[in-house]
């Protein structure tokens, strides 16, 4: 089992994909918070987390990413979850993120959505 | 930032109040509003950075902040003490830089405006943490109702550990977390999360039985971890394994986990304990299916063992019947033709069910190959035995008569390996026995058999049997013997074979009224013509 999170991204024209691998903890969180708002720094305003290899979130976490869409909200911009076990989704649902931040089940139709 | 100079400790009424107004009104304004006020602060002040910080559930976070340089997160201790460049607000803190300019606010109202919107923010804060609170313990009875869900819709045992453990992990906040399955007196590690585990732990170990009822866990049991938290995992009072978790996060790093804790993590344990319960018994219902699968095909090989017909014996009638007590038996029977005539076999092997039938496998096999190789004889028998005690179990061994028939002399042939006699029921009535000469095959190293010829005189009916015809026993453990076995041929001597064998079927079981067969039932018939 992955016992850190890894973080990559995709920079792409007008938007950024973080991809995640790991568990969404409070380390974790704070390395995707760290990304996303160099990515802010950098202009993106549009931030696709995709959380394909991610199979494990804690409240920290989620306070993080709430975080994350909240900074997002503030500065006009848009950020949407992708590729969610159900068990995430679920969980997202319930603590109120995707009614902030859409979730999507593919990239590619998240991509295609958020830059419409 | 651009900075509005009207000198320090002034604000009056040149200071933009409509705009703050307008700013205080919008309800996602707030940090707006508070960066305004802390921009007109560092002009009445000749401040450049100010930042205003909140102390919420245990640290102190920055809300608002205009200028550079100064840190987004503040560690409690380092505000114990009054130090230039910090000004202590209800419920937060301003913080500015240069750090030389004078802290006294004087009469300017800016603090308390900051204070008042400071408050409001705490009270907003507040109100989203206790819907995060509420929220997340939805969050977790979804998770208790899906793994319930899991368990019982999977027996899929690894999946549903993976699912245990993972929950338990990301809703006890914990950063690591261990599974332990109790198995032969020790706790198996099953799986991990978060770093390395000890593989196997003592289940009677002082230390870990300690930790389970909330000591200090074991050195060896998450090594690295701080704080442990560890529940068994019982099915009825009976443990069955272990759930650990290690080190509960918060935002200022790892601590111990909370008394509320213990409690959750003991239902994931609860679910655990269901999961283990059934897979165990589905294990235990596969075997048992594997097992009669085996039964049903080693009963069809011993089907194919037996003789189907008896072979053609001019001036005889032949016949044979067995009947196990369970699915397969220990008892043989077979009937065919050798160089001088036809072989009668009846066998015994001791015990039952598989392991007999394959004795009772290895005895045909062994017999067919050797008689074609040695013949009929007392030779036969003691090489079948070295055979059977070389190929057997300590304690496995087979009792046996073989006959052979020759139609030319009318003779009798026999060598009986420690079987019980063979009757021979003479056209006057008298019953001369076949007994034994030796040991049973198998039994001892050696063995030594005699054989043993009889004359066949028209009419003479020969009865060779097992034991569970002659000790099939009555409601009151009296043997059917062999008394009532000899009377019945008397009785039907005359009958067909397969009359005798009816008679012997059904007197059989009346004498056992309804009683369940304990032992194989064998019987196999000869009889001369009568002139």
């Amino acid at each position: 089992m992955t016992e850190s999170l890894n973080v990559t991204v995709d920079r792409r024209d007008g938007l950024a994909v973080i991809y995640t691998e790991g568990y969404i903890n409070n380390q974790g969180g704070e390395e995707i918070a760290r990304v996303a708002y160099k990515l802010i720094d950098e202009g993106f305003k549009v931030l696709l987390l995709n959380l394909g290899g991610t199979k494990i979130v804690n409240s920290i976490g989620i306070s993080i990413l709430i975080e994350i869409i909240e900074k997002m909200i503030e500065i006009g911009g848009r950020l949407g979850f992708c590729c969610l076990t159900p068990t995430i989704e679920k969980t997202f649902h319930i603590m109120g993120l995707a009614q902030y931040a859409p979730i999507f089940s593919d990239e590619t139709s998240a991509v295609a959505e958020l830059k419409a | 930032m651009s900075a509005e100079r009207s000198g320090p400790g002034s604000f009056g009424p040149s200071q933009p109040w409509g705009e703050l107004l307008a700013l205080a009104e919008d309800e996602t304004g707030e940090r707006a509003l508070l960066e305004r006020l802390l921009s007109l602060w560092c002009a009445n002040h000749g401040a450049s950075a100010a930042a205003l910080y909140l102390d919420r559930r245990g640290a102190v976070e920055q809300v608002a902040a205009v200028g550079r340089g100064l840190p987004v997160l503040l560690a409690e201790e380092s505000l114990r003490q009054a130090e230039p460049g910090r000004v202590r607000l209800p419920g937060g803190w301003l913080l500015f830089s240069p750090p030389g300019l004078a802290g006294s606010m004087g009469n300017d109202p800016l603090p308390l405006l900051l204070a008042s919107v400071l408050k409001s923010a705490r009270l907003r804060h507040e109100l989203k943490d206790q819907q995060f609170q509420v929220n997340y313990r939805v969050v977790e009875l979804e998770a208790l109702y899906d793994v319930g869900l899991a368990v019982s819709a999977t027996l899929d045992l690894d999946r549903v550990s993976e699912e245990i453990l993972l929950r338990a992990v990301s809703l006890l906040d914990a950063r690591r977390g261990a599974l332990y399955i109790l198995e032969d007196g020790r706790h198996r590690l099953d799986r991990t999360f978060g770093g390395e585990a000890g593989r196997w732990l003592g289940a009677e170990e002082p230390a870990l039985a300690a930790f389970l009822a909330g000591a200090e866990a074991p050195a060896e049991l998450l090594p690295g971890a701080r704080y442990l938290l560890g529940v068994p995992i019982l099915f009825e009072n009976n443990p069955r394994g272990m759930l650990v978790v290690g080190d509960k996060e918060s935002r200022r790093g790892v601590g111990p986990f909370l008394p509320g804790d213990r409690r959750t993590l003991g239902l994931f344990a609860n679910q655990a304990a269901i999961a283990l319960e059934n897979a165990r018994l589905h294990l235990r219902a596969l075997e048992q299916e594997r097992l009669e699968r085996e039964m049903q095909v080693a009963a069809e090989i011993q089907r194919r063992i037996l003789p189907k017909q008896a072979p053609p014996l001019p001036g005889f009638q032949l016949t044979g019947w067995n009947r196990p007590a369970r699915e397969v038996g220990g008892d043989y029977f077979d009937l065919f033709t050798t160089r001088d005539g036809v072989a009668l076999v009846v066998g015994d092997v001791t015990g039952k069910g598989i392991p007999a039938a394959l004795m009772v496998s290895t005895l045909h096999s062994a017999l067919h190959l050797l008689l074609d190789q040695i013949g009929f004889g007392p030779a036969l028998l003691e090489r079948l035995s070295r055979h059977i005690l070389e190929s057997s179990t300590a304690n496995k061994f087979i009792t046996m008569i073989i006959a052979e028939v020759n139609p030319r002399t009318s003779g009798l042939r026999y060598v009986n390996a420690g079987h019980n006699p063979g009757f021979l029921l003479r056209g006057d009535g008298r019953v001369d026995e076949l007994p034994s000469s030796g040991v049973p095959l198998g039994l001892l190293p050696g063995s030594r058999y005699e054989m043993r010829e009889v004359p066949l005189e028209p009419g003479d009916l020969v009865c060779l049997y097992s034991d569970g015809i002659t000790e099939a026993e009555s409601m009151v453990d009296e043997e059917f013997g062999n008394d009532r076995l000899i009377d019945l041929l008397r009785r039907h001597r005359d009958e067909p074979l397969a009359g005798i064998l009816d008679a012997i079927r059904t007197e059989v079981g009346e004498h056992a009224q309804g009683r369940p067969q304990g032992d194989d039932q064998t019987v196999v018939l000869l009889r001369r013509d009568p002139e």
